[in-house]
């Protein structure tokens, strides 16, 4: 097996509070990232993950701190702390935001602000970098005449597909999309996928998609991890995850989606996450677990491998455990 | 598109000048007596009085004092001062000419640092900087003007050293004829402290304006945006937060226009610097309506002026404005 | 709604249920209202206003009286001097504290009635009320606020009552504003709808529905509005269009001006009355600014700032260790942000 291009161990996120409090936002959590290949991480909003992938840029805010080690091309870069990881952003790893609407400065033509990074990182400049702009606008559908234009005169949909091509101004090796389409409609949606999908095969890009949509990763990546109140509840390809989940979150979740050939009853899940300001003691989904057993509540599992690339984090799946009880 | 937006923002600029001719008219005619009654000078007998009441028209009907105003006003014509005889604006001429550069360096003062101070402050939000920033500017928007005036004959002029009124040196000039410099430095001297006193009131309130756009502004996606492409903090302040708080400020800045010249009035008085202001309350002093009025008018059309300069300037600044 | 986990809409409504309870009161329990600085301007302005209620037994001498000499110095008879006539600074001041208040509460509240009608008629009725009423806002936003005053006191002045009401005529374009925006934005609330599909009717619903949910607004502009006043005042008094007959703040940084206190040297005479109107107009400011960003918190996290978040040195695997050095670190970070508040607990 080759060397996953990004790694990422037991990578902790916490943020201070007010009243000397602390939220552990991200609680260890670990996967790999082998170059090409398209990952989901899904969850529920307030799960963290969101804050997983900042943290992957090194955007995060000063009131947070890090733990743990992100590993891309064989060189750790968490340890050196933002500066180090400026270096990284969008010439290694870019990111294409939640909120496209806003991604763009608006007093700003959108061409200039997909060389912006270029010159920044020395992959092209002036006459070459604005040719290469045009070039990534076309790749991505928008006809370079357009180049010119401001965000606002862009649609939506545009707008997301412009803010891709800046993603691959400096030829990143990995692509982290943070809901890239939760503000478009359907239509524009399944344009919006289907793009990122064929750029991943053509320019051997990985991609990291995260959403709460299960019906968009199951459309566009090969694998996934769940994630569950900071941390990672199962993980592996999606067919197994479908088919053979291992941990009742995933289930649920799963069931909670609406069938993808329009079958089966929706089912909500009873309940909230758990706060992360406050230690967490046994499992976090036990209270709205509807397998929980007594140690559950008591003893945290351990995540543990139920498959060739398949782990999940229930004492489900623990003989010793479940034998004890 | 450009052009519509162009037109719309003259037109309203019209229509408020017609407002403020109209409010000018009404405000003046609606005096408890009228113009003229309580009027206070040497020469003000009843008689004086009587002949001033036909020259001005009160004695006919209002529409038609309306339209002489109206009418005279497209001549140029802003009336004449009840005291001196003279056309008002040929009165008014050199004091708008010694206001003008002292409100011009006082305002650049400001500005300069208000910017500088604002930015620093939200940059460094919650740091030692931040906190100096904001406590200072509040302090100085907190004085009154004239008050602040005040101080600075009081505390400053005699420790270093600057005339605290007037406009020029009394002796400068009579035995000698001095040279342009001489004259120049001079005029500049009297100038520093009425410009400073209005430069520090107007720091206080314009490095609260840009603090507040900035911090608006650092908080906008876009630059989460400019940061996850490897921006260096400082490129991203310069390149996408001034220049996008540049919009609010334009706009509060152009607000304050009454307030600039509402302090330079008071300023002008504490340091009998022989400017608009000064002109203003000797207008006050001798009931002589007529020089109210048109100074009331001349600042209302500088400030509408100015700010349609500040609505054009958003063409440049704003490609999102047009489309409104 | 694709795909959307249910969790997600709950979250919707919990997240609608926040602005919608979020009436009335609740803001009061804001952080933005626990910062020092609020606290302070409260308790300086509470102090004035107390001053001000309580002036004339407070009053060391009769403000008006000659009781020492021209522009005596402080003393212990005489703590803040005396002025040009002879009376007492200090009972000066308190006496002033009155008017000045009276005006800037009195002028901030017809501020805030005009400000406040025009607002919600135009948030609340919308279409071409909304359009004339912005339109006119818009045109007296332009004229320039000082020299307006300065003419209308001039014209009709010199009293009391005329001056507090030139003062509100001329301020409420911001109140204006300000209203209209919240009362467009609780009008088309989804429970504001709801009263009215099951037919309330328009009074009904300004009086019990709109008008709760802005007012905490109006009182945050209100005490904004008092500053504004309170300045104006000065103004208007300095350049001698005050009510001749009564004694204010303004009035004695004209009477210092006038009586040649600065030639005199008396600064005691120059100081205090400015003081005076700089703190109350400070406090006024910090409450009110406090108030408006507890009730409308729109100033984001910033994207940008000179501190970074911290790396922990992560031994893998052991949960104490890691907790210790969080502790560390974070009362490291701490001491180096200046006092801030980052204390972190261990989790």
């Amino acid at each position: 097996m080759i060397e996953p291009y990004l790694q990422v161990r037991d990578l902790h996120v916490w943020f201070d509070l007010q009243g000397g409090r602390s939220l552990h936002a991200v609680q260890g959590i670990g996967f790999d990232l082998g170059a090409g290949e398209r990952m989901g991480l899904i969850g529920e909003s307030g799960c963290g993950k969101t804050t997983a992938i900042l943290a992957l840029m090194g955007l995060l805010p000063p009131s947070a701190s890090v733990a743990g080690s992100i590993v891309l091309g064989g060189r750790e870069i968490l340890a050196g702390g933002e500066e180090s990881m400026r270096q990284h952003r969008w010439r290694d790893v870019a990111m294409v935001f939640q909120g496209a609407m806003n991604a763009f400065n608006p007093v700003r033509r959108i061409v200039d602000q997909i060389v912006e990074p270029m010159e920044l990182h020395e992959v092209a400049e002036g006459k070459a970098a604005e040719r290469r702009a045009r070039e990534l606008l076309e790749l991505v559908g928008i006809p370079a005449a357009r180049a010119r234009s401001y965000p606002h005169e862009f649609s939506g949909g545009m707008r997301q597909r412009a803010a891709i091509a800046m993603a691959l101004a400096c030829n990143p090796k990995v692509l982290l999309a943070d809901e890239p389409t939760t503000a478009l409609d359907v239509m524009i949606q399944a344009q919006v996928l289907e793009l990122l999908v064929g750029l991943t095969a053509e320019l051997d890009l990985s991609l990291l998609l995260v959403t709460h949509d299960l019906l968009i990763v199951a459309q566009v990546c090969e694998r996934a991890a769940v994630m569950y109140a900071g941390t990672v509840a199962e993980a592996g390809a999606m067919e197994t995850l479908f088919h053979d989940p291992r941990h009742p979150y995933t289930r649920m979740l799963f069931g909670a989606a609406p069938d993808l050939y329009g079958r089966g009853d929706v089912v909500s899940i009873p309940g909230t996450p758990p706060r992360l300001d406050r230690e967490i003691v046994g499992c976090p989904f036990a209270p709205r677990c509807d397998s929980a057993f007594d140690p559950c509540r008591v003893v945290t599992p351990e995540t543990l491998a139920v498959g060739p690339a398949h782990l999940a984090r229930c004492h489900l799946n623990d003989p010793s455990v479940r034998s004890a009880s | 598109m450009k052009a519509d937006y162009i037109i719309k923002r003259i037109a309203f600029a019209i229509v408020t000048v017609f407002i403020a001719v109209t409010l000018n008219f009404v405000l003046f005619r609606a005096v408890p007596g009228d113009a003229v009654s309580a009027l206070r000078c040497r020469q003000c007998t009843v008689q004086f009085k009587e002949i001033e009441r036909r020259e001005l028209g009160l004695d006919r009907p209002l529409y038609q004092q309306y339209l002489l105003y109206i009418g005279n006003l497209l001549h140029g014509d802003m009336g004449r001062s009840l005291r001196t005889q003279q056309s008002v604006l040929t009165e008014l001429w050199p004091d708008i000419w010694n206001t003008v550069p002292m409100i011009a360096l006082g305002t650049l003062f400001s500005i300069v640092f208000g910017i500088i101070v604002g930015v620093l402050s939200a940059w460094r939000r919650d740091t030692f900087t931040d906190k100096a920033g904001l406590y200072t500017a509040l302090g100085f928007y907190s004085m009154p003007t004239q008050w602040l005036g005040l101080l600075m004959v009081l505390f400053v002029a005699s420790a270093v050293g600057l005339p605290t009124s007037g406009i020029k040196d009394p002796t400068l000039g009579v035995l000698t004829t001095p040279s342009f410099a001489t004259v120049a430095a001079d005029r500049l001297k009297h100038m520093v402290l009425p410009a400073l006193t209005l430069g520090l009131v107007l720091y206080g309130e314009y490095a609260l304006i840009v603090r507040s756009a900035m911090l608006e502004t650092l908080g906008e996606d876009y630059i989460l945006t400019a940061r996850a492409k490897g921006l260096k903090t400082l490129t991203i302040v310069r390149t996408h937060g001034f220049r996008n708080a540049l919009l609010p400020i334009v706009t509060l800045v152009a607000l304050s226009l009454g307030f600039i010249i509402g302090g330079a009035i008071t300023i002008e008085y504490v340091f009998s610097y022989p400017g608009i202001g000064l002109a203003t309350v000797e207008a006050i002093d001798q009931r002589d309506w007529p020089t109210l009025q048109a100074i009331f008018l001349l600042l209302t059309l500088s400030v509408i002026f100015f700010n349609l300069i500040a609505d054009l300037l958003y063409v440049k600044l704003d490609p999102r404005v047009v489309e409104e | 709604m694709s795909g959307t986990p249910p969790t997600a809409l709950a979250e919707d409504a919990a997240l609608h249920e926040t602005v919608t309870t979020r009436s009335r009161f609740r803001f009061l329990r804001s952080p933005a209202l626990r910062k020092p600085a609020t606290i302070v301007g409260l308790c300086v302005l509470v102090a004035f206003v107390l001053i001000a209620i309580f002036a004339p037994w407070l009053e060391p001498y009769d403000p008006r009286a000659k009781t020492g000499a021209v522009f005596e110095p402080p003393s212990a008879a005489h703590w803040l001097g005396t002025d040009d006539s002879g009376a007492d600074m200090l009972s000066l001041i308190i006496a002033g504290s009155r008017v000045s208040l009276i005006v800037g509460f009195a002028a901030a509240f017809v501020a805030m009635i005009i400000g406040g009608t025009v607002g919600l008629a135009s948030g609340f009725f919308g279409g071409r009320t909304d359009n004339v009423l912005m339109r006119i806002t818009d045109y007296v936003l332009v004229i320039p606020d000082i020299p307006l005053m300065i003419v209308i006191a001039a014209l009709f002045g010199r009293r009391l009552g005329n001056i507090i009401l030139i003062i509100g005529i001329i301020y409420w374009t911001s109140t204006a504003r300000l209203v209209r925006a919240q009362a467009k934005s609780v009008r088309e609330r989804t429970y504001v709808k709801r009263v009215r599909a099951v037919g309330a009717g328009n009074n009904r619903l300004i009086w019990r529905h709109i008008l709760p949910q802005v007012t905490p607004l109006i009182i945050a502009n209100t005490v904004l509005m008092v500053a504004i006043a309170i300045f104006a005042e000065t103004y208007i008094t300095f350049l001698g269009l005050g009510d001749p007959s009564l004694i204010s703040w303004g009035k004695l940084i004209e009477n210092a001006f006038r009586g040649d206190a600065v030639l005199n040297g008396a600064w005691w005479a120059i100081v205090p009355p400015g003081v005076c109107v700089a703190l109350v107009v400070l406090a006024c400011t910090m409450l009110g600014q406090s108030m408006e960003d507890a009730l409308n918190p729109r100033l984001r996290v910033g994207h940008v700032s000179v501190r970074r978040f911290r790396v922990l040195p992560a031994p893998l695997g052991d949960r104490a260790a890691r907790d210790a050095a969080i502790h560390a670190e974070a009362s490291k970070a701490s001491k180096g942000s200046k006092g801030s508040k980052r204390e972190k607990a261990a989790p």
